[in-house]
């Protein structure tokens, strides 16, 4: 089964919280200062990718952390 | 002792969060605005921020009514923000943006080799005079830390003066301090409480106010547990300087006065701005009397406020803590409805009733971008031409306004809390 992560961007702070917690799926923008979803499709500024289950705990704490909750993960 | 050698009148300085707070501001009789632009600012999670497109308006309104123009960019910056940091500055600098509210060092470097005026954020926390002669080689302006006292805030105008310690523009530099507003529990703000708790960084303007809330102590020992005196005694009352404002400009000697507040709404922001703009003028004109000082107190807690306090100017107390969680404000803004039309020659707006109900002699307010803020009373209404003493959802009313309003501005009810 496939996980949906969606980051609204617009709202991002760019606090690197996500970056920091899973890097692999996080990386700063150093155009705009905020965080990119890696392997996301931009959907009206809003990004969305389908990963692997095994990414789902990390995920959901990622999106928990996140100050600007601004990032929701669908199972 | 009044020392009446100090008296200048000082610039009132207000808080933009949004483009209803900005004529607001305007409005209430500021000399100059502060907003920040996308995340790199402090209130980067709670105010509405303006983007990099907005600042060739808000320059143009700010001064097409002689007001200045600060860009709050004062954060901590990491190595992905410089980028940003950097057009966001080229951008002020382009739209003529009077100046910059700088933290980190970066920021001032950058502004200082385009040839930005900058402004030292209260974040540095500057406490003596060798940090604002260190400070001197970037900005003209510095705010100080909100713990000092009145006594050390003087000290500081005058040392600068005897050292003669200027800024880049070669003039002296220049004092501001917080007149009125929040206050933090950390020094001027550089807090890790809202990080350590719920990982969201206040020193990115992403502080959650954590420390708004009730605590208990608990006894590790023998697990007892202790409410302290029904006190949240993380959470300072709101600083309030208008009832000893006339020491603060005869003894002081600062610049600029600022009001906090870009996360606060707009009638906040209007009424506080207007307050202060009468206080500092009555000071100067010397008609500043415990009567008007009663008259600005009632106005103040209409609008958001956790209760007052002076702060730590005038030294006496260690901290004074709200007791409430939340806003002491006796009136609430109760939402009725959105502007529909307003009809010059007559002087009468309509607006859509979409919530509640609205009666004859009810307190309103309206606000809307370009229209600010605008407090009146309802003397009139009138639905499909006839009087009316009531309104209530669903109707169209047309209300007699001296000031014009704008389709879909907002509608509010001032209720007492």
């Amino acid at each position: 089964m496939k996980v949906k992560i969606i980051h609204y961007r617009a709202n991002c702070i760019g606090c690197f919280a996500c970056v920091e917690m899973a890097s692999g799926r996080w990386a700063m923008s150093k155009k705009d200062g905020k965080s990119v979803l890696l392997g996301a499709v931009n959907n009206k500024g809003v990004y969305n990718v389908d990963v692997e289950e095994d990414e789902y705990e990390e995920e959901k704490l990622v999106a928990d952390l996140c100050p600007a909750k601004v990032i929701k993960i669908i199972k | 002792m009044i020392k009446t050698e100090h008296i200048s009148k000082p610039e009132l300085l207000a808080p933009a969060g949004s483009w209803e707070a900005l004529m607001g501001a305007i409005q209430g009789g500021c000399n100059a605005v502060y907003f920040g632009i996308e995340q790199l600012n402090m209130r980067a999670r709670s105010a509405n921020n303006f983007v990099v497109d907005d600042l060739q308006k808000i320059n143009d309104t700010c001064h097409e009514h002689g007001v200045k123009t600060y860009l709050t960019l004062n954060t901590i910056i990491y190595n992905h923000d410089i980028q940003l940091m950097k057009a966001i500055l080229d951008a002020a600098k382009q739209t003529k943006t009077d100046a910059v509210i700088a933290s980190d060092h970066a920021v001032m470097n950058y502004a200082k080799k385009i040839g930005m005026p900058v402004h030292i954020s209260t974040q540095t926390n500057i406490t003596n005079i060798d940090t604002i002669e260190f400070y001197a080689a970037y900005g003209d302006v510095m705010v100080m830390a909100r713990e000092l006292t009145l006594k050390q805030v003087g000290e500081l105008v005058r040392e600068i003066k005897r050292r003669n310690i200027t800024g880049p523009s070669g003039e002296l530099i220049k004092i501001e301090i917080f007149a009125h507003g929040a206050l933090c529990m950390a020094v001027s703000g550089k807090c890790y409480l809202s990080l350590h708790t719920h990982f969201s960084s206040a020193n990115r303007g992403a502080c959650i106010q954590n420390c708004r809330r009730s605590y208990i102590v608990t006894d590790k020992e023998d697990g007892y547990e202790l409410e302290i005196d029904n006190e949240y005694i993380m959470s300072a009352k709101d600083l309030c300087t208008i009832d000893f404002l006339d020491e603060i400009i005869r003894d002081t000697g600062v610049s600029v006065l600022k009001i906090e507040g870009r996360g606060r709404s707009e009638d906040y922001v209007n009424v506080t701005t207007k307050c202060y703009r009468e206080a500092i003028d009555s000071v100067l004109d010397g008609t500043y009397s415990k009567e008007k000082i009663k008259d600005w107190y009632g106005r103040l807690e209409t609008t958001f406020n956790r209760g007052f306090w002076e702060g730590y100017y005038l030294g006496r107390k260690m901290g004074e803590w709200n007791d409430i969680q939340g806003s002491k404000a006796k009136k609430k803004k109760v939402f009725i409805g959105t502007g529909m039309n307003y009809f010059d020659k007559l002087g009468v707006a309509e607006f859509k009733v979409e919530s509640q109900k609205l009666a004859l002699n009810d307190e309103i307010m309206i606000s809307g971008p370009t229209t600010g803020v605008v407090f009146e009373k309802v003397t009139e209404m009138r639905v499909d031409d006839q009087q009316r003493t009531e309104v209530k959802r669903g109707e169209t009313v047309s209300i007699p306004i001296a000031t014009k309003i704008r389709r879909s501005d907002k509608l509010y009810k001032m209720a007492n809390a």
